[in-house]
């Protein structure tokens, strides 16, 4: 099964060790990872997407696909949310508040996604993973290990949520191997 | 919302794979790699940096063409659509060679989406053959 999964760790360092612990699981054929990606909530409160230098016609657009993934990740409301990408709405759904767009720059930070509130408190990172599963005990064993809470949702839910188009590419921005800025490499 | 997952039953063991196909996705990834890294020099990727991955680009392509006749069903469909993507990385890299400015950062916008896309199509294939290979042990 095709599921889009975000796995929220306490601090960076635990997500990178998620990341590589998922492409981990690739290696060993347990699972087929298709993407990744990590951001983390500073102590403002904004969602930073953590990411290598890329073309300069490519940042915003990765900011906002994965907003827009976020707000997927947070239901059919999240989805229309993260989607609308720099648009500034704002919005609440079942005590989860989304959304304040904003755009932050960091070192290794090219664009902020847009908040959505949803399981990302202030410092804790997540991995957010496009992945084929055939069942979910691989990630679930090796995350919970490291102290992650995981999160799922079908991609086939995601796709139905989507208000802009059903082929928008949700998870197009994820990298499609391993990346781990220098800061974080084992 | 997004759940916290739950338990689901293992399908059966020995579900690793490893072949032709894993080698293309490591391939096919590695290509990626390298024209993200090129991309996001501050100079600009240069002519000799275009002409080494179209090089590269033609070289996984024959060998993901290779991987379709060795393949049968969703796989080799997925694989066929990954040569598609490969073919088109290929021409926009040449493309891309020849423009400057704005039609520069078009021609690196589309040869990174078939790049990238060209991955994803193998990844699936390389998903399929290991759901195909799980199922078949249980």
């Amino acid at each position: 099964m095709r599921n889009f999964v975000a796995i929220v760790f306490d601090d960076s360092r635990k997500a990178y060790e998620g990341l590589h612990a998922l492409w981990q699981l690739d290696d060993s054929a347990d699972i087929t990872v298709h993407g990744t990606g990590v951001v983390h909530r500073d102590g403002l409160g904004h969602i930073q997407v953590d990411t290598k230098d890329t073309h300069p016609a490519l940042g915003t657009a990765l900011g906002v696909g994965i907003g827009a993934l976020l707000g997927a990740l947070a239901g059919p409301a999240g989805a229309a949310i993260g989607a609308a990408g720099g648009a500034g709405i704002g919005a609440a759904t079942g005590g989860t508040v989304g959304l304040i767009a904003d755009l932050d720059r960091a070192d290794t930070r090219e664009e902020a996604a847009d908040e959505t509130g949803f399981v990302l408190g202030a410092g804790q990172s997540a991995v957010i993973a496009d992945v084929s599963e055939d069942w979910t005990t691989p990630i679930d064993r090796a995350m919970r290990k490291l102290g992650g809470k995981i999160y799922r949702r079908a991609r086939s839910d995601i796709r139905d949520d989507a208000w802009l188009s059903p082929d928008y590419p949700y998870g197009y921005y994820l990298y499609p191997y391993e990346y781990i800025p220098p800061a974080y490499s084992f | 919302m997004a759940q916290p997952a739950t338990t689901s039953p293992k399908p059966g063991a020995g579900t690793e794979v490893k072949d032709a196909i894993d080698h293309l996705r490591s391939s096919a990834q590695e290509l990626h790699k390298a024209i993200s890294d090129a991309a996001a020099k501050r100079s600009g990727a240069t002519k000799a940096d275009i002409a080494a991955l179209t090089e590269k680009a033609k070289t996984v392509a024959q060998s993901a063409k290779a991987s379709v006749k060795a393949e049968q069903g969703k796989v080799a469909k997925k694989l066929t659509d990954a040569v598609s993507h490969l073919e088109a990385t290929q021409a926009n890299l040449s493309q891309s060679a020849k423009a400057t400015g704005t039609a520069f950062d078009t021609g690196v916008k589309k040869v990174l989406a078939e790049a990238r896309a060209s991955v994803q199509k193998v990844s699936e294939a390389v998903a399929e053959k290991r759901s195909a290979a799980a199922g078949n042990t249980k």
